[in-house]
C-alpha cells in the first residue's frame, strides 16, 4: 500500500513537471504560433532570479513566486520588443532568432555567474508515508502546477482578456477591424508566457538547482509535450502530459530511466502518427 | 558561490597570463635557462569545477619549485592550456605543447575521454604524461605516470569499510558512462568478498534532473547504504531531492566522486550532512605536513583559494613527483625520468607517503574514508599504503613495454 502511494506520487509528479515546464511554451506557441527556442533559457533565468534573490536575503517564497516571474516577464518584454515583434509570421526566422537568443543567454549567464550549479535547499521538510517518505515541497509543486493550469484555463475562457486573446489568435484581421490592438495582445501574451516559464524555473530551483545550460534538459520535453498536445491551448498539452508523464515515470521505476526517457519520445512519435495535429484534435476536430 | 566564480576568474587570468609568458619566451631550447611544462586542464565549461582547482594546484607546485631554485638549475615555465571541457582540445593542445613549446612534461586532460584522446599524442612525441585525476584504473603504458588513486585504491577500501560498518545491502546509483560502469563492477566483486549484496545497479543519463522515480525505487528496495557515482551538475539534483524526501538521515550514502566537484560546498549543509567519501587527500587533514603545505599555499595563492579536494591535489602531486624523478635522473629526458620513476621514489606529500611503482607506473599511497558535516570533512578511517592494481600481471610496462590499450578489471 505504502509502495503504491509512493508510486502514485512519482506518476503525478512526473505529469506535473511536464505540465509546469510546458505551460509557458504552450501559451506562447499556442496563441502566437511563435516557436520559442529560448524557452529553456527563460526557465533557467527564473531559476537564477530565485537563487540570487534568495541569497541576497529575499524571502524564498517571495523570490520564487514574485521576483522570478517579474524578472523573466521583463526580459520577455525586451525580447518581444527587440526580436519577436519584428518577426511575426516568419516561422523559420523566429526559430533561428530565438535559438540565437538561447545561446546568447546561456553564454551571458555563464560569463556572469560561472559554469557551476547554484541552488537553494527545498523548504517544508518531508511527509512520512508508512516506511517511506516524500518531500512536502514536491507535493506543493504539484498543487501549484494544478492551480496554474486551472487559472490559465479560467483566464482564457472566462475573462475579457481571454476572449480578446482568443479572438486575436483565431482571426487577427477580424479582431483588428473590431478595434483590438493585436500587437499589444501578442506582446502581453509573450510576456505572460515568459513570466510563467520563469515561475516554472523558480519552482524547480530548490529540487534541481540551476545551471547555465539547464534549459536544454527542459526545452525538448516541453516541445514534445506541447506538439503532442496540439491545437487546444491548455487541455491539449495537459492531456499530452497526462499520457507521457506516467509512461516515463512507470518505466523509469520498473525498467531503467533510459527506457523511461526513450519511451516518452517513442510514445510522442506514435501520438503524432495517429493524430498529426496532436491529441486534442480528438475533441477540437483537428483545428 | 562566489568561490567558484572567483576561481574561474582567477584561473582564466592565470591562463592568459601564462600563455602570454609562454609566447614571450618562445620555444624553450636546451640551452635556455628555463624549461617548459604544459597543463591541459578544463578551465571553462562543465568540467571547470574539476579542472580549475587542479590547475591552481599545478601552478602552486611550479611556483614552489621555482622559489626553491628551479630544477637542475632551470626555472620552470608553466604553459597552461584550457581544455574547455572538450575532448578534441586535449590532443590538440598536447601537440602544440610538444611541438611549439617543447614541453618536457604534460599534466591534465582529466576526464577519461580526454585522457584517452591525449595519451597517443604525448606518447608519439615522448612527452611524459603525468596524470593527476582519480580514475577507474587501467591506463598502463610506458609514457603515462598515474599520480592519483585508481579504482582499487578508492573503491575497495570504501566498500570494505561500508560493508563492515553500514550494512550488507548496497544500492548503486550512477551516471551512465564508462567510468561509473567500471566502478560499478567493483560493487559485485566487493559484495562477494565481504558477504554483502548488490540490490541494484541504476544508471542515469547525465542530463536527468528528476529523481522522484529513482528515490521511490530505492525506498522500495530498502538498502543499508547507497553507493553513488553520480557526476555533473544536473545529477546533483539527486542529493537535493534525497534530502527533501527526508532520506538523508535514514540511509547513508557513500561515494568515490562526491566532493571532487566541490559538491559539499555547492549543496546546502542539510543536503549533504553524513555523506561518506574516500580520497587520498582532503584539505582538513590534520597532519603537520599538511598544515605547513596549506600555510605555504595560502601565502602564494591567497587565503581564499578554492577548496583543495582529492581530485585537485593531483595537480600538485603530479608536478612534485615529476620533479623528484627529474632530480633523481638528473635529466629532463623522458627515458631517464622513466628509469628514475621505476626505481621506486618515495615522496612525502600533503596527503602522506607516496611511492612510485615500477611495473604499473602508478603510485602506492594512503587512502582516507571521510565524512562531511556542515561542509567540513572529518576523518573516519585511514588505509595506509595501498598498492596499485597489477591487473593480474597485465599492467606491467616491463613485461609489455609496447602496451597501450586500456585495461578492464578482471572480475
Amino acid at each position: 500500500m505504502d509502495q503504491f502511494v509512493i508510486l502514485c506520487f512519482a506518476v503525478v509528479n512526473s505529469i506535473a513537471l511536464l505540465a509546469l515546464i510546458s505551460l509557458g511554451l504552450a501559451i506562447i506557441f499556442g496563441m502566437m504560433r511563435v516557436i520559442n527556442f529560448a524557452h529553456g533559457e527563460f526557465v533557467m533565468l527564473g531559476g537564477y532570479a530565485t537563487v540570487i534573490a534568495n541569497h541576497a536575503g529575499v524571502n524564498l517564497w517571495l523570490s520564487m513566486l514574485v521576483v522570478a516571474p517579474m524578472v523573466v516577464g521583463m526580459i520577455g518584454a525586451v525580447v518581444e520588443l527587440l526580436i519577436i515583434r519584428r518577426l511575426y509570421g516568419h516561422l523559420v526566422t523566429t526559430m533561428l532568432a530565438t535559438w540565437g537568443l538561447s545561446l546568447f543567454l546561456i553564454g551571458a549567464v555563464t560569463a556572469v555567474f560561472g559554469n557551476t550549479t547554484m541552488g537553494v535547499s527545498a523548504p517544508l521538510g518531508n511527509i512520512p508515508v508508512g516506511a517511506y517518505s516524500i518531500g512536502a515541497y514536491q507535493l506543493l509543486l504539484i498543487a501549484i502546477t494544478a492551480l496554474l493550469v486551472v487559472c490559465s484555463l479560467l483566464a482564457l475562457h472566462w475573462t475579457k482578456y481571454g476572449l480578446i486573446a482568443r479572438a486575436a489568435m483565431q482571426n487577427s484581421e477580424m479582431a483588428t477591424t473590431l478595434g483590438i490592438d493585436c500587437d499589444r495582445v501578442y506582446a502581453a501574451t509573450f510576456i505572460i508566457g515568459a513570466a510563467i516559464s520563469g515561475l516554472a524555473g523558480a519552482l524547480l530551483a530548490p529540487i534541481s538547482g540551476v545551471l547555465p545550460h539547464m534549459g536544454a534538459a527542459y526545452v525538448a520535453r516541453a516541445f514534445v509535450t506541447v506538439i503532442s498536445g496540439g491545437g487546444a491551448l491548455i487541455t491539449g498539452f495537459l492531456s499530452a502530459a497526462t499520457i507521457l508523464g506516467p509512461v516515463e515515470a512507470l518505466l523509469s521505476y520498473f525498467a531503467t530511466p533510459v527506457v523511461g526517457q526513450a519511451s516518452l519520445l517513442l510514445l510522442a512519435v506514435i501520438i503524432l502518427r495517429l493524430f498529426p495535429t496532436g491529441v486534442s484534435s480528438l475533441w477540437t476536430g483537428g483545428r | 558561490m562566489n568561490l567558484s566564480r572567483r576561481t574561474f576568474l582567477r584561473s582564466s587570468v592565470a591562463a592568459s597570463a601564462s600563455s602570454l609568458a609562454g609566447s614571450l619566451v618562445g620555444p624553450a631550447s636546451a640551452a635556455s635557462d628555463t624549461v617548459t611544462i604544459a597543463s591541459v586542464y578544463d578551465l571553462s565549461g562543465p568540467f571547470d569545477v574539476y579542472g580549475a582547482p587542479s590547475n591552481m594546484c599545478t601552478e602552486f607546485a611550479v611556483k614552489e619549485l621555482n622559489k626553491a631554485g628551479g630544477l637542475l638549475g632551470k626555472q620552470i615555465v608553466l604553459k597552461a592550456y584550457d581544455c574547455q571541457s572538450d575532448i578534441n582540445k586535449g590532443p590538440q593542445y598536447a601537440q602544440q605543447a610538444a611541438l611549439r613549446d617543447r614541453a618536457v612534461m604534460a599534466v591534465g586532460a582529466l576526464t577519461g575521454a580526454a585522457r584517452e584522446a591525449t595519451r597517443p599524442v604525448l606518447r608519439k612525441y615522448k612527452v611524459p604524461y603525468f596524470y593527476g585525476s582519480i580514475y577507474e584504473g587501467g591506463a598502463c603504458e610506458q609514457n603515462i605516470f598515474c599520480c592519483n588513486t585508481e579504482g582499487n585504491q578508492q573503491v575497495v577500501p570504501l566498500l570494505e569499510w561500508s560493508f563492515k560498518n553500514l550494512g550488507k545491502k548496497l544500492y548503486y546509483i550512477a551516471s551512465d558512462y564508462n567510468a561509473p560502469r567500471t566502478f560499478g563492477a567493483w560493487n559485485h566483486v566487493m559484495a562477494k568478498r565481504e558477504g554483502g549484496e548488490v540490490l541494484a545497479d541504476d544508471y542515469y543519463p547525465l542530463d536527468v534532473t528528476d529523481f522522484t522515480a529513482a528515490i521511490a525505487k530505492i525506498q522500495a528496495a530498502k538498502p543499508d547504504f547507497i553507493h553513488s557515482c553520480l557526476v555533473g551538475g544536473p545529477s546533483m539534483s539527486f542529493y537535493r531531492q534525497w534530502a527533501a524526501a527526508g532520506m538523508l538521515k535514514k540511509i547513508p550514502i557513500v561515494s568515490i566522486i562526491f566532493g571532487g566537484g566541490q559538491e559539499h560546498e555547492i549543496l546546502a549543509a542539510e543536503e549533504t550532512n553524513g555523506i561518506y567519501a574516500a580520497y587520498n587527500y582532503f584539505q582538513e587533514l590534520d597532519t603537520p605536513r599538511n598544515k605547513a603545505f596549506l600555510a605555504r599555499f595560502a601565502e602564494t595563492i591567497g587565503q581564499n583559494h578554492a577548496y583543495i579536494n582529492g581530485e585537485a591535489i593531483g595537480g600538485y602531486n603530479t608536478v612534485m613527483l615529476w620533479a623528484e624523478a627529474v632530480k633523481r635522473a638528473n635529466s629532463f629526458d623522458r627515458d631517464a625520468i622513466m628509469k628514475a620513476w621505476e626505481s621506486g621514489i618515495t615522496w612525502e606529500g600533503p596527503g602522506g607517503k607516496m611511492v612510485t611503482d615500477g611495473p604499473t607506473h602508478h603510485t602506492t599511497q594512503d587512502v582516507r574514508i571521510i565524512r562531511v558535516e556542515n561542509r567540513v570533512w572529518r576523518l573516519i578511517a585511514t588505509k595506509e599504503q595501498i598498492q596499485p592494481d597489477s591487473y593480474g600481471g597485465r599492467c606491467d610496462v616491463f613485461a609489455h613495454p609496447n602496451q597501450t590499450e586500456f585495461l578492464m578489471p578482471q572480475m
